[in-house]
C-alpha cells in the first residue's frame, strides 16, 4: 500500500531548506538573541558592580590621603617638639628674661635666629610660614619669617586666642578666612625653667596639601579642605582645578567627593572636614574600559555557542541522512512505496512525515482488523443469542467436569433458576436428582465413547427437578463440543411433563363418555344414534330404540330444530321410576347432536323432601317461639289471675267484716269479671298459636293481622322498654293468607327487632309497623326498627339457612319468613336505614281485585 | 304495734296488681300507697317512713332487685316482700340474701299474705325501737369525757377498780369517782345494765 504523502502547506518553505543551513540559521539566530539578551542584562549588573567597587576605592583612597595628611600633620607637630628641646633653644633662653610690662613688639627674625638649630635640620620636612616665640603670658616675644606670608593679624594681636591654644599641641583652624595648622609646644632654658612657649604656623594651603600628599596623586586625585558648615572648599592641593571658596556643589560637578571629618585635632572649634576629590574624567574612563572588556568577552561567547550548536547539528543531520536512506529502503521494500522517501528538504520534517504516515497505516490496518473480527464475532454471537433465546428447548452447555457454563432463556422457564444461579453449578446436581443423577453420567460417558450416532438414538427421557422441587420428566439430547483446549457439552432438553399429560388426557377422555354414569349419547341429523354409553340403556328403552337405529319422529324433529338454531335445548323425560333431564347440543360443523342425560330422580325427591321438611320447620320453629313466649304468657296470665284472687279474697274479707257497703263489692266484682276475661283472652291467643294447623286461607284484613300479633309481644315490648308505634292504613286491606303463617312471620320480624333493640339505649328504642297498600295491588307491610342495623355482610347473607348473628338463635327464622311469603307470591326484603337501623318491608299480593270482582 | 302511721307499700307495674292489693289489704284496715314503678317510689319515699314494701320483681325500668340493693346501698332498712310471676328459685335466693324478709309467689293465698305483711310491719317497728335504742345511748357516750370513756371501756371488760387503777396510774378512789360518773351519765343502774348498753351500741364493733 502507496503512503499517503500529504503535507500541511504552511510548513513547506521550512522544509525546503536543509538541515545544516537550517541549523546555521538557527545558531546564527539564537546567538544574536542571546547577545541581545546578554547586553540588555549584563551592563547593567556590570555597573552596579563597578559602582561598589568604585566607592570601595574611593573610600580607600580617601583614606589614604587622610592618613598622609595626618602623618604631614604629625612631622610638624614632631617638628615642633625637636626645636622646643633643642639644646639651642634652652641655651639661648638661659639669659633672657621677659619682663611682664614690656611694651616692646616681639624680635622679627628674616634669617634662621640664634634660638633655632640650622634650617637644614628641618626644613626639609616642614614648611611653616612662621616659628613663634611665646612668654607665659601668651605675648609674642619673638617672631621668625619664613617666607613672604606676614603674620595673620589674629595671631598678633589676640593673645587670647594663643593663650588659648598654647596647650593644644597641634590645632587646625582658621585664621582670617584661611585654614592653619598651629602647634606649640613648651619653651624650658636650660635650667628647666618654663620660659613659655615654641609655636609653629602652617598655612594649609595648596603648597601644605601638596606637600601632605608628598606628590603621590595618581589620576589627578586632589584633596582640599571643606567647610562643612557652609559646604565650600577653604583650601586645595590644586589651586587652578579647585580654587578656594568654591562650592561644594560646584566641584561635585567635576569631582567625585569624599569628605572625612578630623576627628583627632581637638579643641578645633571650626566644623572642617578633609576632603578627597577623585576627577569625574578619571572614573568614566574606567568605566569605559570595562564595558569595552565585557563587550568582547560577550561576542566570544556567541561565536562560541554558534559554532558549537552549528557542529552538533550539522552532525545531527548527517546521522538523519542515513537514517532517511534507511527507512526509505524499508518504505520501498516493505511497504512497497513507489515514492522515496528521501526528498530535498528538512530531513527532520521529513522523517516526521513519515512516522506519522507510517503509524497511521498502521492505525488503519489494525482497525479495519478489529472491525472485522467484530463484525464476524458479533454476527455470529447474534445467532447463538437468538438460538439460545428462541430455541422451544433448554438448552444448557456444560464443560468436562459438568459445570454449567451456559444456561439459555427456556432453561430458566422449565428449571426455575435464573441464569446467575445456575452458572457455576454442576448441572447433574441442579437438575437431576437420585437415579437420574446417575443415568445423565452414563449417558455422558456413551457418548463420549460412541462418537457417530443417529440424532434419534441420542434422545433420552430423564426426570428432572425443578427449582421448587417439582419432579417433571424431560427429553435429553447430549452434543459434545470439542473445541481446541477443551471439551465441553451442550445438552438439550425438553420438558415432556405436557406430552405426557395429554397423552394420558386423550387416553382417559375415550374412556370419558363410556365410565359416565350419566347417559351421553351422540345423534346424527337425521337422527340416528352413533353412539350411546352404557347408562343410556334405560333412556334407549323409553324411546323404544337401539343404538344405530334412529329417534322417534318427536325426537328426530327436535335434532334437525337443534341443529338448525345452533341453541341448546333442553327437557326432562320421565321413564319408569326415573326422571332425567336431557340436554341437546348441537354440532353444527360436523352435523351431530350430542345429548347429556341426568338422573335427576333423587334431586326430585331430595326437593320434595326439603320441602316437608320445610312445613315441619316452621312448625318447629312456631312451636319453639310459643315455648319462649309461653313463659311471658305466664306471667301475663299471672297478673289477671292474681288481681281475681286479691279482689275476691279483699270481697270476702269485706263481706265478713261487713263495714263496707255494697258498692265496693260491686266494683270489686267488674274488676274480677274483667281480670278473668283477659286471662280466658290470653288463653285463646296461646291456643291459636300452639298446635299444628294445615294451610288454610283465607282472605283478612292485613290491619287486624298486625294488630293480633303485637297483642302478643305486647309483654316482650314492655320488657325491652318499647311502645310498638302501629302506622295503619285508614281503609282494610284485604290479603288472601293463612293467617297463622303470616302472624308467624310477623311475630318473627318482631322478636327479631325487639332483640335488637336491646342493644341499645333504652330512650333511643323505638319499633314502627306500617301498612299500606301499594298501586292497588299490593299490600306492604313493614317493620321499622331504630337498632344498630346489619353489618353490609351479613345482608347477603340474611335468609340464609343456619345463618345467624345471635348466640341464641337457630338462625331459621328469616328463612321460614321467607318460604311462607314466597308460598303468598309475595317478597321479603331487609334493608339499611338511612337513620340506622333496619326496615323489613313484605309484598303480599293485594285481594282487592279478587273483592271487586 | 303501730298502725296508724306504719303504711304498706305497694310497687308494681300491673295497675290490676297495684289496685287488687290495696284492695285486699285496706281491709284489715292497713294503710296502702301504691307505686306504678321503682323510681316513683324512691322519689316520694324518705326513710322515716314506718312500714314495709311490697315489691314485684319484675318491672320495666329498675327492678325489684335492683330497688332492693339501692336500699342496701342506702343504709336504709324497710322489711322487703318480693312478689314474683314465677317464682324462679336463682331470683328467690338473691331477693332473700338481699335482705327480703318474705318471697310470695302469684297467685298467692291472701292470708299467707297478709300474715306476712303483719311480721313485717312487726319487724320494722323492732327495727325502728333498736335504732331509737341506740341513738340514745350514743347520745349518752357523747357525754363522756375521754378518761370516763377509757374507765367505762376497762369496767364493761370485766376489770376490776384496782386493775384500772394500776393501768391508768391513777388512785382506786379516782377510779371509782370516774365509774360513778359513768353510771350516772348513761343512766345505768347496775354494771350489766352498763355492759347491755355497750352491747347494744355495737360500741366495739363500730372500733
Amino acid at each position: 500500500m502507496p503512503l499517503p504523502l500529504k503535507r500541511p502547506q504552511k510548513l513547506s518553505l521550512l522544509r525546503r531548506i536543509p538541515m545544516p543551513l537550517m541549523s546555521v540559521m538557527i545558531g546564527l539566530f539564537c546567538g544574536l538573541v542571546v547577545w541581545a539578551l546578554l547586553d540588555q542584562v549584563q551592563p547593567q549588573a556590570l555597573r552596579s558592580i563597578f559602582n561598589e567597587e568604585l566607592e570601595t576605592r574611593l573610600d580607600q583612597q580617601a583614606r589614604e590621603t587622610l592618613i598622609r595628611f595626618d602623618n604631614y600633620v604629625l612631622a610638624h607637630t614632631s617638628t615642633a617638639r625637636l626645636l622646643a628641646n633643642h639644646r639651642q633653644l634652652a641655651n639661648y633662653l638661659e639669659p633672657v628674661y621677659w619682663f611682664k610690662g614690656d611694651t616692646d613688639g616681639p624680635k622679627q627674625y628674616r634669617s634662621t635666629p640664634p634660638w633655632l638649630p640650622g634650617s637644614t635640620l628641618w626644613q626639609s620636612l616642614v614648611r611653616p610660614s612662621h616659628i613663634l616665640l611665646l612668654d607665659n603670658e601668651g605675648r609674642i616675644r619673638e617672631i621668625y619669617q619664613l617666607g613672604e606670608r606676614p603674620l595673620p593679624d589674629e595671631l598678633a594681636g589676640a593673645t587670647e586666642l594663643l593663650l588659648s591654644e598654647q596647650r593644644v599641641q597641634a590645632n587646625l583652624t582658621t585664621l582670617g578666612d584661611r585654614p592653619y595648622l598651629l602647634i606649640s609646644e613648651t619653651a624650658e632654658d636650660a635650667t628647666g625653667t618654663e620660659m613659655g612657649f615654641l609655636m609653629l604656623v602652617a598655612p594649609i594651603d595648596a603648597q601644605f596639601l601638596a606637600a601632605s600628599q608628598q606628590g603621590v596623586s595618581p589620576n589627578g586625585v586632589l584633596v582640599g579642605i571643606l567647610e562643612a558648615d557652609e559646604q565650600r572648599f577653604l583650601a586645595s592641593s590644586d589651586q587652578f582645578r579647585l580654587p578656594a571658596q568654591r562650592l561644594l556643589s560646584a566641584a561635585e560637578s567635576d569631582f567625585l567627593v569624599t569628605a572625612q571629618s578630623f576627628s583627632e585635632y581637638e579643641g578645633s572649634t571650626l566644623n572642617l572636614q578633609f576632603a578627597t576629590l577623585v576627577p569625574r574624567s578619571v572614573v568614566e574612563a574606567m568605566r569605559d574600559r570595562v564595558a569595552g572588556l565585557e563587550r568582547r568577552q560577550r561576542l566570544v561567547a556567541a561565536f562560541t555557542f554558534v559554532s558549537v550548536f552549528t557542529l552538533i547539528f550539522f552532525l545531527l543531520s548527517e546521522r538523519l541522512n542515513k537514517i532517511l536512506q534507511r527507512v526509505s529502503r524499508f518504505s520501498q521494500r516493505a511497504l512497497g512505496s513507489k515514492q522515496p522517501v528521501i526528498e530535498r528538504g528538512n530531513q527532520l520534517f521529513v522523517l516526521e512525515d513519515w512516522i506519522h504516515q507510517f503509524i497511521q497505516l498502521v492505525r488503519d490496518t489494525r482497525e479495519e482488523m478489529r472491525q472485522q473480527h467484530e463484525t464476524e464475532m458479533h454476527e455470529s454471537e447474534m445467532l447463538k443469542q437468538a438460538i439460545m433465546e428462541t430455541a422451544l428447548d433448554s438448552i444448557i452447555t456444560i464443560d468436562r467436569r459438568g459445570v454449567i457454563i451456559e444456561y439459555n432463556p427456556t432453561a430458566e422457564q422449565t428449571f426455575g433458576h435464573s441464569r446467575e444461579e445456575a452458572l457455576g453449578r454442576v448441572f447433574a446436581e441442579l437438575i437431576f436428582n437420585g437415579e437420574s443423577r446417575l443415568r445423565f453420567s452414563l449417558l455422558l460417558a456413551d457418548v463420549l465413547s460412541s462418537r457417530d450416532r443417529h440424532p434419534d438414538e441420542m434422545r433420552h427421557e430423564l426426570t428432572a427437578v425443578k427449582r421448587d422441587g417439582a419432579v417433571f420428566p424431560v427429553e435429553l439430547a447430549i452434543k459434545p463440543i470439542r473445541l481446541k483446549n477443551r471439551l465441553a457439552f451442550t445438552i438439550y432438553m425438553h420438558d415432556i411433563s405436557n406430552r405426557r399429560r395429554i397423552e394420558l388426557e386423550i387416553r382417559s377422555l375415550a374412556k370419558f363418555a363410556s365410565e359416565s354414569p350419566s347417559p351421553i349419547l351422540r345423534v346424527n341429523r337425521r337422527g340416528v344414534i352413533l353412539y350411546a354409553n352404557g347408562a343410556s340403556d334405560q333412556l334407549l328403552s323409553y324411546w323404544g330404540c337401539e343404538r344405530a337405529q334412529t329417534l322417534p319422529l318427536y325426537w328426530r324433529n327436535r335434532v334437525t330444530d337443534i341443529l338448525g338454531s345452533g341453541e341448546d335445548w333442553q327437557t326432562q323425560v320421565i321413564c319408569a321410576t326415573q326422571v332425567y333431564s336431557l340436554l341437546l347440543t348441537p354440532v353444527v360443523d360436523l352435523g351431530y347432536v350430542n345429548i347429556y342425560g341426568r338422573d335427576i330422580t333423587a334431586e326430585r325427591e331430595a326437593e320434595r323432601q326439603a320441602r316437608e321438611h320445610q312445613q315441619e320447620l316452621i312448625h318447629v320453629s312456631r312451636l319453639s317461639t310459643m315455648g319462649e313466649m309461653a313463659t311471658g304468657l305466664a306471667h301475663e296470665l299471672n297478673q289477671p289471675l292474681s288481681a281475681i284472687a286479691n279482689y275476691a279474697n279483699g270481697s270476702v274479707r269485706r263481706l265478713q267484716a261487713s263495714d263496707r257497703g255494697a258498692e265496693d263489692i260491686l266494683y270489686a266484682l267488674g274488676q274480677i269479671t274483667a281480670q278473668a276475661d283477659r286471662a280466658g283472652e290470653i288463653i285463646k291467643r296461646l291456643r291459636a298459636l300452639v298446635g299444628k294447623q294445615t294451610p288454610v286461607r283465607r282472605v283478612a284484613d292485613i290491619n287486624e293481622v298486625v294488630r293480633e300479633v303485637c297483642s302478643f309481644v305486647e309483654f316482650a315490648a314492655r320488657k325491652a322498654g318499647v311502645v310498638i308505634e302501629q302506622e295503619f292504613s285508614l281503609g282494610t286491606l284485604p290479603v288472601r293468607i293463612d293467617v297463622v303463617q303470616i302472624e308467624q312471620v310477623l311475630l318473627n320480624l318482631i322478636r327479631n327487632a325487639l332483640d335488637a333493640l336491646l342493644e341499645i339505649p333504652e330512650d333511643e328504642r323505638s319499633l314502627v309497623i306500617q301498612t299500606s297498600c301499594r298501586e292497588g295491588k299490593w299490600v306492604l307491610i313493614r317493620v321499622l326498627d331504630s337498632g344498630a342495623g346489619i353489618r353490609d355482610a351479613d345482608m347477603g347473607r340474611l335468609f340464609e339457612p343456619f345463618y345467624t348473628t345471635k348466640e341464641s338463635g337457630m338462625g331459621m327464622g328469616l328463612v321460614i319468613s321467607r318460604t311462607i311469603i314466597e308460598d303468598h307470591n309475595g317478597t321479603i326484603t331487609a334493608e339499611q336505614r338511612a337513620e340506622g337501623g333496619t326496615c323489613f318491608s313484605i309484598l303480599l299480593p293485594s285481594n282487592n281485585r279478587n273483592s271487586d270482582e | 304495734m303501730n298502725s296508724t302511721n306504719a303504711t304498706v307499700f305497694v310497687v308494681d307495674d300491673d295497675s290490676a296488681m297495684r289496685n287488687s292489693l290495696k284492695w285486699l289489704i285496706e281491709t284489715v284496715g292497713m294503710k296502702v300507697e301504691t307505686f306504678a314503678s321503682a323510681e316513683e317510689f324512691i322519689k316520694s319515699y324518705y326513710p322515716g317512713r314506718a312500714g314495709c314494701l311490697l315489691l314485684d320483681v319484675r318491672m320495666p325500668g329498675m327492678s325489684g332487685l335492683e330497688l332492693q340493693e339501692y336500699f342496701v346501698r342506702q343504709n336504709i332498712l324497710i322489711p322487703v316482700i318480693i312478689i314474683t310471676g314465677h317464682g324462679d328459685v336463682p331470683m328467690s335466693v338473691r331477693a332473700m340474701k338481699a335482705g327480703a324478709v318474705d318471697f310470695i309467689e302469684k297467685p298467692f293465698n291472701d292470708e299467707l299474705l297478709l300474715e306476712s305483711i303483719r311480721n313485717a310491719m312487726t319487724l320494722d317497728q323492732d327495727q325502728r325501737s333498736l335504732q331509737a335504742e341506740r341513738a340514745e345511748i350514743a347520745a349518752r357516750l357523747a357525754q363522756l369525757t375521754p378518761r370516763e370513756h377509757e374507765v367505762m371501756e376497762m369496767v364493761t371488760n370485766g376489770k376490776a377498780n384496782k386493775e384500772i387503777a394500776s393501768a391508768l396510774g391513777v388512785s382506786a378512789k379516782t377510779v371509782e369517782a370516774h365509774r360513778a360518773r359513768v353510771m350516772e351519765k348513761m343512766e345505768a343502774t347496775s354494771l350489766a345494765g352498763l355492759v347491755k348498753m355497750v352491747i347494744a351500741a355495737n360500741l366495739y364493733g363500730d372500733h
